[in-house]
């Protein structure tokens, strides 16, 4: 095991590598994780040089943001497949918006598998974004040095330090292409959270109407095993079985549900193009639950509503902090939190997708009701429900 | 032709490049561009005796005594942040006018500060000394600091020593902790 110092360096086993960026998470003041793939000038040569909660595969593959938890985030990186041109590999954490300095991050790590570990001594640091440690090629073979270095300034230094256009968020949803050729729009960094006071936001449009593998995650709150304040409120069994679902209609009018109640997994590769993954039925397995839609097939649908349903556990909708995030390629993440409370009833349309003119429009909604069939009647489906089981 | 030098490395400049009478040891690093105090490195000399010692207080040439007596050791001066391309300080040795009795020159490079600043040299950009024939300009080695030396604060980086007539240089590449003064104390100037 090498332990490395702000400044130190140390040679790198051969072939595939994990990086594992562990802290103690900050009520009120997340903390993202990226990659920047730089060229000799320490700059990225264009926005496809970054991995980010937005990006999360870059140069076909080489690097991947594999894994984010509360807490804990893993990179996989295949230095030898990265282009010539690419001479170093930083990873960067940068708190949201400014809302914390890095002091209040006592315990934050870097891991190289081959047993590097670089703890990064944040005791006292103003900086709000830090450059953690960087791979970098030396004499024909990739090494790693802890850099622990940054900005106070945060993201917007940070990104002008590596070459990177930040798009500032605006109100209004982005504007339509003009017809003439114009230079790449810079990528927005920021995660777009949907409120009241901006309850919709369209994805940017893409030329050829693919918006790619748009993964629709739901995570909340999983109380830990030892008991404490959530196990008394969601009785002994513990956990609470939060389950996603949607409701989706195709343009063709072919509607249906999708949801694990009933075994109704769907399908990626066809229709109805939306594919749930798994089932996480306590919480344990820690980044939630995972809804696909195929985004090429986005002209073939025309509606989806997303929506969390209680199948086990007493309804605590405050307690559970549900929240769903939309990821989509190349689109800054968009975020919908359940911030109401839901009272006793077990199921919570939060957000739905409408095909409009080709675009994705998301909107909130984080609409209560007793059942999927309530929630179906309210937006109009017209499915018909039977008792199901997982 | 440059040649990269390892710790404890020995190089007859003599050999390499017969012509050598005057000599340039050149230190640069590139400015912080991250937030945080500047990194501010300093090169300095050490005219020593058969005992590895000074004579005295002028045989120390630092950004605070530029010049040695006799004229053979010469500082062009302090940078506090490293600004500017190639070296940003420099010490010229002419060895023809280095006095009998000093058998070694021991160059030595620090971080300003460190403890206080907690820098080393690993994370200073670019950070690196070399030694170049002033008279054709050729670099003759050079010590990459920031990476052979990444978790130093202050080093020995190499001295010329006479032998049979000849000068030579040895890289020691000794690190230090305890600064410019920890040197001093080494080479028996008690400031």
């Amino acid at each position: 095991m090498t332990t490395l110092a702000p400044g130190a360096n140390a040679p790198l086993a051969q072939g595939p590598l994990t990086a594992t960026i562990g802290f103690t998470p900050v009520a009120g003041a997340d903390l993202d994780v990226s990659a920047f793939l730089l060229d000799a000038n320490g700059k990225v040569r264009g926005d496809a040089d970054m991995c980010f909660y937005g990006q999360t595969i870059v140069a076909n593959g080489a690097v991947q943001l594999s894994r984010v938890e509360s807490g804990r985030v893993v990179f996989c990186l295949d230095l030898d497949r990265l282009d010539a041109a690419v001479e170093k590999v930083a990873l960067t954490a940068t708190i949201d918006e400014n809302k914390a300095r890095f002091a209040a991050f006592p315990h934050l790590a870097l891991s190289v598998s081959g047993g590097i570990e670089a703890p990064i001594p944040t005791q006292d640091m103003q900086e709000t974004a830090l450059i953690l440690g960087e791979f970098y090629r030396r004499q024909g073979a990739w090494k790693f040095r802890c850099v622990a270095q940054g900005f106070a300034g945060g993201l917007a230094p940070l990104a002008t330090h590596f070459g990177v256009e930040i798009a500032v968020p605006t109100a209004s949803p982005p504007a339509t292409p003009a017809p003439v050729p114009t230079p790449p729009a810079p990528v927005s960094l920021s995660k777009i959270t949907l409120d009241k006071s901006r309850a919709s936001i369209s994805l940017e449009k893409k030329g050829d109407g693919d918006f790619g593998e748009i993964k629709i995650n739901l995570n909340w709150n999983r109380p830990t095993t030892s008991g404490g304040l959530f196990s008394g409120l969601l009785g002994r069994s513990g956990g609470v079985d939060l389950d996603v679902g949607c409701l989706f209609e195709l343009q063709d009018g072919r509607k249906g549900v999708i949801q694990a109640l009933g075994k109704a997994f769907g399908s990626f590769d066809n229709a109805p193009y939306i594919h749930l993954m798994g089932d996480d039925r306590s919480g344990a397995v820690r980044d939630g639950e995972w809804l696909r839609i195929n985004g090429k097939e986005w002209c073939n649908i025309r509606r989806v509503l997303v929506y969390a349903f209680i199948y086990q556990g007493v309804p605590n909708w405050n307690a559970t902090d549900g929240v769903v995030t939309l990821f989509a390629p190349g689109q800054p993440p968009i975020e919908v939190r359940v911030s109401e409370e839901g009272g006793k009833l077990g199921c919570c349309a939060i957000a739905l997708l409408e095909n409009v003119g080709g675009s994705v429009k998301v909107s909130r909604e984080v609409r209560f009701f007793q059942d999927q069939q309530k929630a179906d009647q309210a937006y109009q489906w017209g499915l018909r429900w039977s008792a199901g089981s997982k | 032709m440059a040649l990269t030098l390892q710790k404890g490395g020995n190089l007859s400049l003599s050999k390499t490049d017969p012509s050598l009478t005057k000599i340039l040891v050149g230190l640069g690093w590139d400015p912080r561009v991250t937030d945080g105090a500047a990194f501010d490195l300093d090169a300095s000399a050490f005219l020593l005796n058969a005992d590895g010692k000074v004579r005295g207080e002028q045989d120390f040439i630092f950004y605070n005594q530029l010049r040695s007596p006799e004229g053979a050791v010469e500082h062009a001066g302090d940078s506090r942040d490293g600004l500017g391309d190639g070296d940003d300080e420099a010490i010229k040795v002419d060895l023809t006018k280095v006095p009998a009795d000093v058998d070694k020159i021991a160059f030595v490079v620090t971080i300003h500060e460190a403890e206080a600043r907690r820098q080393s040299f690993g994370q200073v950009g670019k950070a690196f000394i070399r030694i170049v024939n002033s008279v054709s300009g050729v670099e003759v080695v050079r010590f990459d600091l920031a990476e052979d030396a990444s978790t130093e604060t202050a080093m020995n980086f190499g001295e010329l020593y006479r032998h049979n007539g000849e000068w030579k240089f040895r890289a020691v590449g000794q690190g230090y902790a305890g600064g410019l003064k920890a040197m001093c104390d080494q080479f028996g100037l008690n400031l």
